[in-house]
């Protein structure tokens, strides 16, 4: 299960995902960012209630940074320790602009 | 036992000078011609022998070595005694007799019905009225199980009631599982977890070998008479899943079900032993699955005529039974499991309606088709009836995933493994399901187990089988993981983070099976 609460403000868009980010339910958030990223110059992912990533969101991270690069800025925030191991292990620390 | 090699003389009221030679013709008479293995004197009535009659008998014996004389009075057989017969040949006292008019029943099976006849005593009356031969049997069983640990009644007198034989057992205040169910909705869960636990009692004890028959050579049986009425193809991997089953030493009790199942003060005893057997449990739950579920599933009615409760109930308790009795919470798990029990089940009752009643009625016929129905789509999907309790085996599909990943993480809690191992484990499983559901059949469909072993480290190992093509998820190179975000490339970071996270990861093709096992300290 996967929760994606929404709020946008102007050219800025903050998604508080809550539960898992995986196989299941990546696509949701895929579907999600690609309908609404037109135009944002700054996306922030709060992970502050995200308890489960595994490589199917980070793959879903990685495409969102990607196109942020290009029209603005990504943050990540509020990443616990389970979850910014992942991070760690896989370079995403160094990619992901995570406060 | 209507045997022709066997002769019954009846010999009634006094024997003595003044008859005997008229009783040794009639005898005669009733012999002449024949060579009998086995001749039985039935001296039920027999009130009095004298010493010429005595003489009649020794004479008969003469001719015909394997004598009986059975159910002799207790003057009658103070006589035998007392002139040394009672060592020549094999003089049996008569029963007792019990009247059980009036008396409550207090179950029914399938070989007979059991009586209450006082406060602390039971009497099973056979329906067979030769049931010396079942009746030795099952006490013999009883005595074996109870010798192994099972509790159980057994019955200390053999009696007659009219014309049947029956075993008489002492139970004090006893009461069966249904009538619980029954009376005490509110114990339904305390019911559940005595009837998985008994069965996992019977089903782990070791019996010796050549002491009970092996039951599935009677479910080859069944599958012999069920290949006559489905297709051949379904028939033929129905019979090849079955021989497949390994033998196995351990317990069944053969007709597990709640009215078997007796509460006698707080101890909890199994009944009705005569269908004792060893073999694989997967052939024990099936006939479960048939007394709470199969057999009403046409017609729910019929449940509440044999159990007393409904048709909802009945499939609760299998449901939560089968739960309890694999320890797990994991709905694609029981469901495995059950669709095996379901596969024999059906095969069972199939053969047992159609021998029994026939195919004469519309009614019959549609029930036989249900179960044709039942049996035919779980043939589509099953390929394998044993199950291990610490083995998921499901469709290679990642809406198996959540199923996967809880059965997973039922056996990490059980033994307080920290969350974020926990977390890492799952993380590992995901990988490596969603891999094999994606890859290992495309584009068929195809099964996966997964398998969980906790181990003393203590630590866990985790094995994937699948019989897809074979392929070594190990043997692609680690992404650069130091890379730019422009210029990298996810694939592969799901085995990356699996190594990462698991302490030693190997892969093995064998016998047809991509295996591949991860292993985690915890």
């Amino acid at each position: 299960m996967l929760q994606i609460n929404k709020e946008t403000s102007g050219k800025g868009l903050v998604y508080k995902l809550s539960g898992r980010l995986d196989t299941i339910t990546s696509p949701d958030l895929e579907k999600e960012l690609k309908a609404s990223m037109d135009g944002i110059e700054s996306l922030e992912l709060d992970l502050d209630k995200l308890e489960y990533i595994s490589s199917a969101g980070l793959r879903v991270l990685l495409s969102a940074h990607k196109v942020m690069s290009k029209q603005g800025s990504m943050k990540v925030t509020h990443v616990n320790s389970t979850i910014s191991e992942i991070f760690e292990v896989t370079g995403f620390s160094d990619i992901l602009v995570i406060e | 036992m209507q045997d022709k090699d066997l002769v019954t003389i009846i010999l009634e009221g006094r024997i003595d000078s003044n008859n005997a030679s008229k009783v040794e013709e009639s005898i005669h008479e009733k012999l002449s011609g024949k060579e009998p293995a086995k001749v039985v004197i039935d001296a039920e009535k027999l009130e009095y022998i004298s010493s010429a009659g005595l003489r009649v008998i020794l004479r008969i014996k003469k001719t015909n070595p394997d004598l009986t004389i059975c159910n002799v009075s207790t003057d009658v057989y103070e006589i035998f005694d007392k002139t040394g017969f009672t060592e020549m040949m094999k003089v049996e006292r008569a029963y007792r007799k019990v009247s059980i008019e009036g008396c409550e029943v207090v179950g029914k099976g399938a070989n007979g019905t059991v009586y209450r006849i006082d406060a602390d005593t039971v009497v099973k009356v056979y329906n067979n009225p030769d049931a010396i031969e079942d009746i030795r049997h099952e006490r013999e069983v009883a005595k074996l199980a109870l010798i192994l640990g099972i509790p159980t009644a057994i019955s200390y007198d053999v009696v007659r009631i009219g014309d049947s034989y029956g075993a008489v057992f002492e139970l004090l205040n006893a009461t069966n599982f249904s009538k619980i169910l029954n009376s005490r909705p509110e114990k339904f869960d305390w019911c559940v977890k005595e009837f998985a636990g008994l069965l996992k009692t019977i089903h782990a004890t070791k019996v010796p070998e050549g002491k009970l028959p092996e039951i599935r050579n009677k479910v080859i049986h069944w599958v012999k008479f069920v290949q006559e009425y489905i297709p051949k193809e379904a028939g033929d991997k129905l019979m090849k899943m079955v021989e497949a089953v390994p033998e196995d030493d351990h317990l069944i009790h053969g007709d597990y079900h709640t009215k078997n199942v007796m509460l006698q003060g707080d101890e909890v005893l199994l009944i009705d032993m005569d269908t004792l057997a060893v073999g694989n449990p997967i052939f024990e739950l099936a006939s479960v699955f048939n007394s709470l579920v199969g057999y009403s599933e046409y017609n729910h009615d019929t449940l509440i005529d044999f159990q007393g409760y409904d048709y909802a109930t009945g499939q609760k308790f299998w449901h939560d039974a089968l739960a309890a009795y694999l320890d797990t919470r994991c709905e694609a798990k029981i469901r495995e499991v059950a669709d095996k029990a379901r596969i024999i089940g059906y095969t069972r009752m199939i053969r047992r309606t159609i021998r029994r009643k026939g195919l004469e009625t519309e009614e019959l016929r549609s029930e036989i088709e249900l179960w044709k129905k039942e049996l035919l789509a779980l043939l589509e999907k099953v390929d394998d009836l044993t199950f291990h309790i610490n083995e998921l085996n499901v469709e290679a599909d990642v809406k198996y995933l959540e199923d996967v990943q809880f059965f997973i993480e039922e056996k990490l809690e059980a033994v307080g493994c920290p969350p974020k191992a926990l977390m890492q484990i799952n993380v590992a499983a995901e990988e490596i399901f969603v891999n094999i559901a994606n890859y290992a059949y495309h584009p068929e469909r195809g099964r996966a187990t997964v398998r969980v072993e906790i181990t003393e480290e203590p630590g866990v190992v985790l094995t994937f089988l699948d019989k897809g093509v074979p392929y070594d998820p190990l043997s692609r190179s680690d992404p650069d993981v130091s890379l730019p975000a422009e210029e990298r490339d996810i694939g592969g970071l799901g085995i990356f983070i699996t190594k990462k996270f698991m302490d030693d990861v190997n892969y093995e093709y064998k016998d047809g099976q991509n295996i591949l096992t991860l292993k985690k300290a915890l």
